[in-house]
């Protein structure tokens, strides 16, 4: 298999940055928080732009920035961070079967968020090889300069931001669960698929919900996982559009 | 930063992107060894399951409003449900998000006003 030519990756990209866009609801508001936070952890501008540019995982830079705030010894704030972002490596091997021969991936896996995985997994089964690349060149571009654009206005601007338009903080946050909600919802396919789905939802939510976000992401999807292969309901056909097993 | 500080965000940074880029590389090899299959059959199947059960668990995380009090719940409850009926209507990625968003928002302000 050749690599993709570069005339045949650019008519994908576009299409990766729109459909991308409701990424920013989410991205936008929590990267202005981050960026405020490290300000006031004691980071500056430009320091707070760098952890956003090439760590560009949020949980793990909210940590590192309130364990270097607090004093906590380096090696461990570093294990820390790490260990929150274990849960990425079963990113890339989930769509790795979709993603056409080219030199570009190794670099566009710094891309590879929670977001843009779940936006990934479901949208490249159902683009043609050719698109591919482009159409996640795009995807990731967009998310990754609107992470570090959110950062920056977070450090510059983050106080006034948060005290004039308090509602918009709270409100477009929305655009991710209802871009997951829109991305899980073909995966319903059978009765077992329904079950595993719900529990993980549920125990997901409990996590956070007690506090435990970081774990939440990864146990919540080892006990649907568990429960997949627990429960035997009978396979009932469904809508199959744009879904995997 | 200190030199020290560089150096530890750096390594969080190589670390964190090695967790991204070393399993596709391992998966690439195990798919160039077991074309004949087919890709997906190339995959280990706990691995295809767990996929749709790390978005579902993205889902559940990001469930939990902002400001989780009675209006924002209720906000939530509503705006999945426009997003969902959206959805079936055009099965498209960005109008459920859109007209969720614009419910969500719409829900808090008068569900404030009222609660």
């Amino acid at each position: 298999m050749s690599d993709i030519e570069p005339s045949r990756q650019s008519s994908g990209w576009l299409t990766g940055v729109r459909e991308a866009m409701p990424l920013l609801g989410g991205y936008i508001p929590v990267a202005v928080s981050f960026g405020l936070i490290s300000t006031q952890a004691g980071f500056s501008t430009a320091e707070t732009l760098a952890i956003s540019a090439l760590i560009y995982a949020g949980a793990s830079q909210f940590l590192f920035v309130g364990m270097i705030a607090s004093g906590s010894p380096l090696w461990l704030t570093v294990a820390m961070t790490l260990l929150i972002n274990v849960r990425h490596v079963v990113y890339a091997p989930n769509i790795a079967p979709w993603l056409p021969q080219s030199r570009w991936w190794p670099w566009l896996m710094h891309g590879l968020t929670d977001q843009v995985f779940a936006l990934a997994h479901s949208r490249l089964p159902q683009l043609p090889a050719s698109r591919r690349v482009g159409w996640f060149f795009g995807a990731a571009m967009l998310a990754w300069l609107s992470w570090i654009a959110g950062s920056l206005l977070g450090a510059v601007a983050g106080e006034w931001l948060t005290s004039r338009w308090p509602l918009l903080g709270e409100v477009m946050p929305f655009a991710l669960p209802a871009l997951f909600l829109v991305l899980i919802v073909p995966r319903f396919t059978s009765r077992r698929w329904a079950a595993a789905l719900g529990v993980t939802i549920a125990i997901a939510l409990l996590c956070t919900l007690t506090g435990l976000t970081n774990i939440g992401i990864p146990l919540a999807a080892a006990c649907g996982a568990l429960c997949f292969y627990m429960i035997r309901l009978p396979e009932t056909a469904g809508p199959t559009r744009g879904g995997r097993p | 930063m200190s030199l020290s500080l560089w150096i530890a965000m750096i390594i969080a940074a190589l670390g964190t992107y090695l967790l991204r880029l070393l399993p596709l590389l391992w998966i690439q090899r195990r798919l160039t060894r077991t074309d004949d299959d087919g890709p997906v059959d190339a995959l280990p199947k706990w691995l295809v399951i767990l996929g749709p059960m790390m978005i579902a668990a993205v889902l559940g995380v990001s469930l939990v409003p902002r400001t989780a009090d009675v209006p924002g719940w209720l906000a939530t409850v509503i705006g999945l449900g426009v997003t969902l009926a959206v959805w079936r209507r055009t099965r498209s990625l960005g109008w459920p998000v859109v007209a969720g968003v614009f419910t969500f928002g719409l829900m808090v302000v008068a569900t404030r006003m009222v609660v």
